[in-house]
């Protein structure tokens, strides 16, 4: 008896006394934790604060500071070429999310609702499409490119933005896939368990249940894929043929020659474009998340869990 | 009652029995435009160049594009890579596992939201857009030496950019957030009261950090050394806006054959080299920390072991 009454105040006595051997001990260890990551974060925004600092450069070269002003926006917005990059950009970017947002949203559910052998082996192809090296990406869809273009005759794949539509598309889809497996997986069956047994079709249960249900995944899916395909630099040099270059082979091939304060400007512009779309995405997940309470966030998607 | 218990699994069946199949156009679009094209180079890479205007050809079958893809001048860039590849994920780690543990650990819960918002901001940035940063930053006529001169650290302009360790600093930068993410994934969902009960049976920082918090965020550790070394080992961007002649890497140099020499069946072979040397250094990554999962339980039960037998 004595033991059990003892044991609580010995408890008690050892929480009262904790937090002030914590609050001892700890405040070294946690300031260099804190100093070590606002550092860490300083560092990741480093280049894109320059980027952003060189765009109001006004002189010719832009690693050469001259003066400030916003003549370099002027200057891009005014040059045909890398305003018809951007065009080609956007267009590109619109195909993929949608490409993948089909393809991507189908496999979510099936994953979520059933799995099986076959859901291993997809998951792997999904997990290989996302993993494997750009560049072995990009050297092996411009000879199949060619074979099918060429060889076969099939003169849609000739068509520069049809090739980066699908090659954007590969590594997309496998995300959008995670995100609306992810978000399917939180969400239990009941619903459309309870329309068919009221009757109700499967097409009829998938568009009045389903769909709404998965709407933030796939909303969010699509914008992402979006960003992607604006991003993408490495499949695009390699598939993109002349005519249609978009903006980051543009980019990626005035390095060659010399780098204009237009780039960092047309740059800025896309990285708030950018922004705009993520800041979409967060809230159109959190307000997800808030309404079913299901925590599935944008890290854990990202990060493959 | 017993038919208001089977309806609903019939109901399930006969809709999921479909839904399997939604995930047929997604399969079928990878197989056509990613398995297939990398089957095409594998095919090529047993081929050659026959003569100046044509890219390959598959008449004569050889293993000689492999013994030509793997010259000297090759190999230099490949074991350079690899060295970039492997310092720049430990780096990662070391300047990433803190930078998780303090977000995911030390942070209010709101704070953490903002924080990891701030973390996915330079990732969604323009990959290239941000190593031309690191160009304007490093180049011998920017601010940077200027500052340096400044202050009088440096005597002359600064001579990073175009080397091997202007790559390095690149490849840790663009690859960080890749490592933090799933790093801060392990760790968030880790039960932080396990901690604290470390803390309360006697443990100190550092056995609680060994015993508890190394084992709990593994998945992650090994989830963010693939995410950083498979497509560092593969970059392309980072070395040709850092590196110049000094920095290249194996992904140049498969770029190369395919845009410059127009030579595919050896760009295939190296590309080839490049993905078997990739799964090699996974293999072994694997088969090391398995070995150490294995050491690292050993020591626990040989821990426990030893205090039991000090206490008796």
């Amino acid at each position: 008896m004595t033991t059990t009454v003892d044991r609580p105040t010995e408890r008690a006595a050892e929480t009262r006394d904790e937090p002030v051997a914590r609050k001892h001990r700890t405040p070294l260890g946690d300031v260099v934790l804190g100093i070590w990551g606002v550092a860490g974060l300083l560092f990741l925004f480093f280049p894109v604060l320059v980027i952003v600092a060189y765009s109001f450069n006004t002189g010719r070269q832009l690693q050469s500071w001259d003066g400030f002003g916003l003549d370099s926006y002027a200057n891009a917005f005014n040059n045909p070429t890398i305003v018809a990059t951007i065009q080609v950009s956007l267009m590109a970017a619109a195909g993929s999310a949608v490409v993948s947002t089909i393809l991507g949203s189908f496999a979510g559910v099936a994953l979520a609702r059933r799995g099986g052998r076959w859901a291993v082996w997809l998951v792997a192809l999904l997990g290989l499409a996302m993993v494997t090296p750009e560049i072995v990406n990009a050297v092996s869809l411009l000879p199949w490119f060619v074979t099918l273009g060429a060889d076969w005759g099939l003169s849609i794949f000739n068509l520069g933005q049809v090739r980066l539509v699908i090659a954007h598309s590969l590594f997309a889809c496998a995300v959008v896939t995670f995100i609306v497996r992810a978000r399917m997986a939180g969400l239990n069956e009941s619903l459309e368990e309870a329309a068919a047994d009221l009757g109700a079709p499967p097409v009829q249960r998938f568009w009045t249940i389903t769909f709404p249900l998965m709407r933030p995944a796939v909303i969010s899916g699509a914008l992402l894929s979006f960003t992607l395909s604006l991003d993408n630099t490495v499949l695009s040099s390699f598939v993109s043929v002349a005519g249609s270059t978009p903006w980051p082979v543009y980019v990626f091939a005035s390095l060659r020659s010399t780098l204009r304060p237009e780039i960092a400007a047309m740059s800025t512009v896309m990285l708030l474009l950018t922004l705009a779309v993520l800041a979409l995405v967060a809230i159109v997940l959190s307000r997800a998340s808030r309404k079913t309470g299901d925590g599935s966030g944008l890290a854990q998607t990202l990060a493959g869990g | 009652m017993t038919a208001v218990a089977t309806a609903p699994p019939r109901a399930r069946r006969r809709f999921t029995g479909s839904v399997g199949l939604l995930a047929l156009p997604i399969a079928a679009w990878l197989v056509f435009f990613f398995i297939v094209p990398f089957g095409l180079i594998l095919w090529y890479s047993f081929g050659e160049k026959p003569s100046l205007y044509v890219t390959h050809s598959n008449d004569v079958l050889s293993l000689a594009r492999y013994v030509e893809a793997l010259d000297p001048a090759f190999l230099t860039t490949f074991w350079r890579t690899t060295q970039i590849a492997i310092v720049g994920t430990a780096l990662c780690l070391l300047i990433g596992f803190p930078i998780a543990y303090w977000m995911a650990v030390k942070l209010s819960p709101r704070a953490r939201g903002i924080v990891l918002a701030l973390v996915l901001v330079p990732y969604w940035t323009n990959f290239l857009v941000r190593t031309i940063g690191w160009q304007i930053t490093l180049s011998p006529e920017g601010f940077l030496s200027d500052f340096l001169n400044g202050i009088g650290v440096l005597n002359g302009p600064l001579q990073v950019l175009y080397t091997q360790q202007a790559v390095q600093l690149g490849v840790v930068y663009n690859y960080l957030p890749l490592m933090i993410l799933p790093l801060y994934v392990a760790l968030e969902r880790m039960d932080h009261r396990l901690l604290e009960a470390s803390r309360d049976l006697g443990g100190n920082w550092w056995s609680s950090f060994w015993r508890v918090t190394i084992p709990l965020a593994l998945p992650g550790i090994m989830s963010g050394l693939l995410l950083v070394f498979v497509p560092l080992m593969g970059d392309y961007i980072t070395p040709s806006v850092l590196g110049g002649a000094s920095g290249s890497m194996v992904g140049q140099m498969v770029a190369g054959q395919f845009q410059r020499a127009q030579n595919w069946a050896l760009g295939s072979a190296m590309a080839i080299c490049l993905m078997l040397a990739i799964l090699l250094v996974v293999i072994l990554f694997g088969v090391l920390f398995k070995l150490i999962g294995v050491a690292l339980a050993r020591f626990r039960h040989l821990g426990d072991l030893d205090r039991a037998g000090a206490i008796s």
